[in-house]
């Protein structure tokens, strides 16, 4: 019996070993790349160590770009979009999941049905607002449709409702104030929620583009992912190991408040998780 | 708890910091537009990616910008190509801007002429610069300025001119016996991809599949199709189109020599010597170049047996979007600096577009050198006789046209209906498309 | 004095809801009415005549056998991507939870690295790594006598590959979200379970699947509402639809009508169908599936 049980867990794990190598292949694929030259990119396909590693390609991208002003662009569109679409999506959670009040369903309804809206409906319209507002080629203008989020009030309406009701109504008798309540008994019980949320949007936003074209012109108002744009054309040619740089420093931050946070992260989601 | 109280205030620094960030950069901004008030900003909309001209697009607005006295250009990459910035520029004129010039695709040249404010090039000479009346006539071959004429009147002035040759794998060549100066006809090109095949077990051909049909339209008006006549109907269903299409797919399905993917991989497929020849545009020449280890020569685009070779001219023109009279007339004079003979070849240099001018090949301070030094763009500067243009279907459903020829090519290298059949289907469909 | 506190408690409501409500009316909520206008009209959004056609926009896409071919395309990405993003991470995490549990943080963390990449960059990755001829995977195979087919032009195929590096995306996060809600549920239950000798596949469905219910529909609902924005990433840059509309989904095909060929009106129509179908979609999964969640504490 444990001798069957410890050969089960080795099939397991060979399983789980394979599934790290079609996860991480891609990754080492595109770090290797980005330290070879064009013409080692197309002629050693095979090989994950370059030949002879060049570091040519973060040194045009760093030299020919206003890459500084790009990357705090990025972090700036990233963050404002992450704590707002949080901030909102919280307290209307809160609001359809703590409060009976008129319309209450309605708008619950009319809220998570904007999940379904595909961005080729509201791209023209948005831009037209943007643009009277005269927030084009703007930082602020990548930004400011995107201050709430449906699939945030969801997610959090979902997770508010595991909190038992008795919860609240006993420290309604306590005389603890909405805001009270809110802070100390609904939001730590819903942080895990609120982390793994976050680092949803803020992956999302950091890695946007379709709308940030629209709205950006000038480089030094760009975002990472139109500075891959950059290197990428079908008529050209695509110079793959200068993109693949460009990846590589776009996934650096992400990955790097990843392993910082991580603890912090893996803690919340274990102590109570997403129930 | 300490840990934790330490982490949240260092969240909060970083939240701060990135509200008052963004305000810092608003004051210089702010001084940079001060400093450029007494000039005219324009922009100029472009698709060059940096591995297509985007640097040369750089330098020479850095350049001009230096030069001028009154006009200061900003210039906006749009990716994705013609498509892309059509969009965007559908979005500006939705809001009731306009950049002052772009870069529009030759598929494009009717549906900007009917949907867009443009201003017509002679207009712009006429008004802004009348002792350079000649300009245009004397610089540019009639054929080529035609490329950007429809039944308006002169929309733009060509600009980026693309020729589709035909490169070599001269290692694989000789590996398997064949001439090193490559196939002489569409027939040849059939017969030498069959002894590659044979020979070393590689693919013969690839032909450049992207979001348009350019590629397939050059080998049917090579064996003396037309695609539309004269009335703007829809004819390269006649025996000549079909015929020439059906060499093309014989060799994907028949002989499965030909290789039919996607333009990014049947690039590199070639680049990195799996397959012997391949049909693209010259644009990839410095792609093609940089990337491959075999001897890599290029050839003009082939003809059928008995027919001249045509090839229709890729790439794009330049129109003048600008509404105001200070926006036209900056325009022109940044466009004019676009056309000068050191501007143009710096432009061919950095991408391997012809120029569209006359003198710019043979001129000293023009191409000379960079040909001798690159006989890859020989084969697309000897055949710009050849050049007609990419048909551009006429009316408000052209563009649907081209999505018809697409996704005719999809069912007929599909191997989903054959040649004549998906051909004929494609024109009676483009014929009853609204006008 | 209780009517007051509800009278205050229904203004903090408000108050809590208005600010995400206004952002919606105008970001969202008013370009989907906008939208809903559009698709009468025959117009490409530019031009300065707007031609009313009444319905022929729908008539004309019911009658388009391109319009169910993609119908059908949207289901089965929804089909792939469920079982890629939803079933497998959910196995994934219980097995890991329960069946082995030497190095749960390290599989964790690494499994979790690819959710960072964007789309954009994934599927460039993709179209080097699966090159038919001659990528990494193509050479290894042709050492063993296998030659790749040429998936981006084989329908169904295409399907297949797209939804892969869809996931290849999604799946780490869905993972680690999972993985919390499974390790949720209290571990002396799962080890009666094992002590009694219930198979594992039973202690899977019987009980790991429903104590972890909030989660698992949670994850349920973002794979397909997330799939197929997601999915549209890798068309556009790989395929744009094609083979003949063989990878073309509701939400790509609306953006090809009108970004692409700029009809405006048909693009519209299209939209408010998609949209009609999900919030059916959603109603069905108000109506039934909340209900049958397991919330803990309750």
């Amino acid at each position: 019996m444990p001798a069957n049980k410890s050969r089960n867990a080795l099939l397991w794990h060979l399983l789980l070993l394979v599934f790290l190598i079609l996860a991480l292949f891609p990754i080492l694929f595109a770090v290797s790349n980005s330290f070879k030259t064009l013409s080692e990119s197309y002629n050693s396909m095979l090989s994950l160590i370059p030949g002879k590693p060049t570091f040519g390609n973060y040194v045009t991208i760093f030299t020919t770009l206003p890459m500084v002003n790009i990357i705090l662009n990025t972090f700036i569109i990233a963050t404002l979009v992450t704590v707002f679409k949080l901030v909102t999506s919280y307290f209307a959670a809160y609001a359809f999941t703590f409060f009976r009040f008129t319309g209450e369903k309605m708008f619950y309804f009319l809220f998570v049905a904007t999940i379904f809206v595909p961005f080729t409906v509201v791209m023209i319209p948005n831009y037209l607002i943007v643009s009277k507002i005269g927030l084009l080629d703007n930082i602020y203008g990548v930004v400011l449709p995107q201050l709430c989020d449906a699939t945030g009030i969801f997610l959090l309406t979902q997770t508010m409702r595991t909190i038992p009701k008795s919860l609240i109504e006993v420290s309604k008798l306590d005389n603890i104030g909405t805001l009270g309540i809110l802070r100390d008994i609904v939001f730590p019980l819903t942080r895990p929620a609120v982390v793994s949320i976050g680092i949803m949007f803020f992956i999302n936003s950091w890695n946007e583009y379709v709308w940030p074209t629209l709205i950006l012109k000038n480089q030094a108002n760009f975002t990472l992912p139109l500075v891959l744009q950059m290197f990428i054309s079908s008529e050209g040619g695509t110079n793959f190991p200068i993109a693949m740089s460009i990846s590589m420093v776009t996934m650096i931050i992400p990955l790097i408040l990843y392993i910082f946070f991580q603890r912090y992260i893996l803690n919340t989601f274990s102590q109570s998780g997403i129930k | 708890m300490n840990i934790r109280w330490t982490r949240m205030s260092l969240l909060s620094l970083l939240i701060a910091a990135v509200l008052i960030l963004p305000l810092a950069g608003c004051g210089s901004n702010g001084n940079a537009t001060g400093a450029a008030n007494k000039k005219t900003v324009i922009e100029y909309w472009h698709v060059n990616a940096q591995t297509q001209g985007g640097q040369a697009v750089d330098q020479l607005v850095k350049d001009f910008n230096a030069q001028s006295k009154d006009v200061k250009v900003i210039a906006k990459y749009n990716p994705d190509m013609y498509k892309g910035l059509m969009q965007n520029l559908q979005a500006e004129k939705a809001a009731g801007k306009t950049p002052a010039l772009v870069q529009v695709g030759w598929a494009y040249l009717d549906y900007f002429s009917n949907n867009f404010g443009y201003m017509d090039p002679n207009e712009a000479i006429n008004k802004f610069d009348p002792s350079d009346k000649n300009f245009l006539k004397d610089k540019f071959l009639p054929n080529i300025l035609d490329l950007a004429k429809t039944s308006k009147g002169q929309i733009g002035i060509p600009y980026s001119l693309s020729s589709p040759i035909l490169y070599l794998n001269k290692d694989i060549l000789k590996q398997a016996g064949l001439s090193e100066n490559g196939p002489k006809t569409w027939q040849q090109v059939q017969q030498f991809a069959k002894v590659i095949k044979d020979k070393t077990q590689k693919y013969g051909l690839y032909v450049q599949e992207p979001a348009d049909t350019w590629a397939q339209q050059s080998l049917m008006l090579s064996n003396g199709a037309q695609i539309i006549d004269k009335n703007g109907k829809a004819t390269f269903a006649s025996k000549e189109g079909i015929q020439a299409y059906q060499l093309y797919a014989d060799m994907v399905l028949k002989d499965k020599t030909a290789l039919h993917v996607p333009w990014d991989q049947g690039v590199t497929a070639f680049i990195n010597g799996n397959v012997g020849m391949l049909y693209t545009t010259v644009a990839q020449m410095s792609n093609v170049e940089k990337g491959a280890k075999f001897n890599v020569s290029a050839i003009p685009s082939p003809p059928f047996e008995g027919h001249p070779a045509k090839v229709p001219a890729g790439g794009s023109f330049l129109a003048i979007t600008a509404q105001t009279d200070a926006q036209q007339k900056a325009a022109w004079e940044f466009e004019k600096y676009l056309y000068s003979v050191p501007a143009m070849a710096t432009w061919t240099e950095a991408t391997g577009y012809v120029p569209p001018r006359k003198d710019v090949a043979d001129a000293k301070d023009g191409l000379k050198d960079f040909v001798a030094k690159n006989p890859m763009i020989k084969s697309a500067l000897d055949q710009m006789d050849k050049a007609v243009p990419w048909t551009s279907f006429p009316g408000n459903s052209g563009l649907q046209a081209e999505q018809a020829m697409i996704d005719t090519r999809d069912k007929i290298l599909g191997g989903q209906e054959p040649v004549a059949k998906a051909l004929k289907d494609a024109q009676t469909q483009i014929n009853q498309l609204e006008k | 004095m209780e009517r007051v506190s509800i009278n205050r408690n229904k203004l903090i409501a408000y108050v809590f809801i208005i600010p995400s409500l206004v952002i919606f009316a105008v970001f969202l909520i008013w370009p989907v009415f906008y939208t809903f206008y559009l698709s009468f009209l025959n117009w490409n959004m530019i031009s300065p005549t707007k031609q009313f056609v009444g319905l022929n926009n729908y008539v004309s896409l019911f009658q388009d056998p391109i319009t169910y071919k993609i119908l059908i395309n949207t289901f089965i990405y929804l089909g792939i991507l469920l079982i890629l993003n939803c079933l497998l991470p959910y196995i994934l995490s219980f097995v890991l939870e329960y069946v082995i549990t030497k190095g749960k943080n390290f599989y964790k963390k690494v499994i979790f690295i690819p959710s960072i990449v964007s789309l954009v960059v994934g599927s460039m990755l993709y179209v080097w790594i699966l090159n038919p001829v001659s990528g990494p995977v193509a050479i290894i195979f042709k050492h063993m006598g296998i030659y790749l087919p040429i998936w981006s032009n084989t329908s169904g195929l295409v399907l297949v590959v797209l939804s892969l590096i869809t996931s290849w995306k999604v799946f780490g996060y869905n993972f680690i979200v999972l993985l919390a809600g499974v390790s949720n549920i209290p571990a002396g239950v799962i080890e009666a379970a094992k002590m009694d000798n219930v198979p594992l596949y039973r202690i899977f469905l019987q009980i790991v699947l429903p104590m972890s219910s909030a989660t698992g529909i949670y994850v349920f609902i973002m794979t397909i509402v997330q799939g197929l924005q997601y999915v549209f990433t890798p068309i556009n840059v790989i395929t744009q639809g094609g083979p003949n509309y063989a990878s073309s989904n509701l939400i790509y095909h609306s953006y090809q009508d009108a970004f692409v060929l700029y009809k405006t009106g048909e693009s519209a129509a299209l939209s408010t169908i998609t949209l009609l179908l999900f919030v059916c979609l959603l109603w069905l999964e108000f109506k039934f599936v909340e209900k049958k969640v397991y919330y803990a504490g309750k």
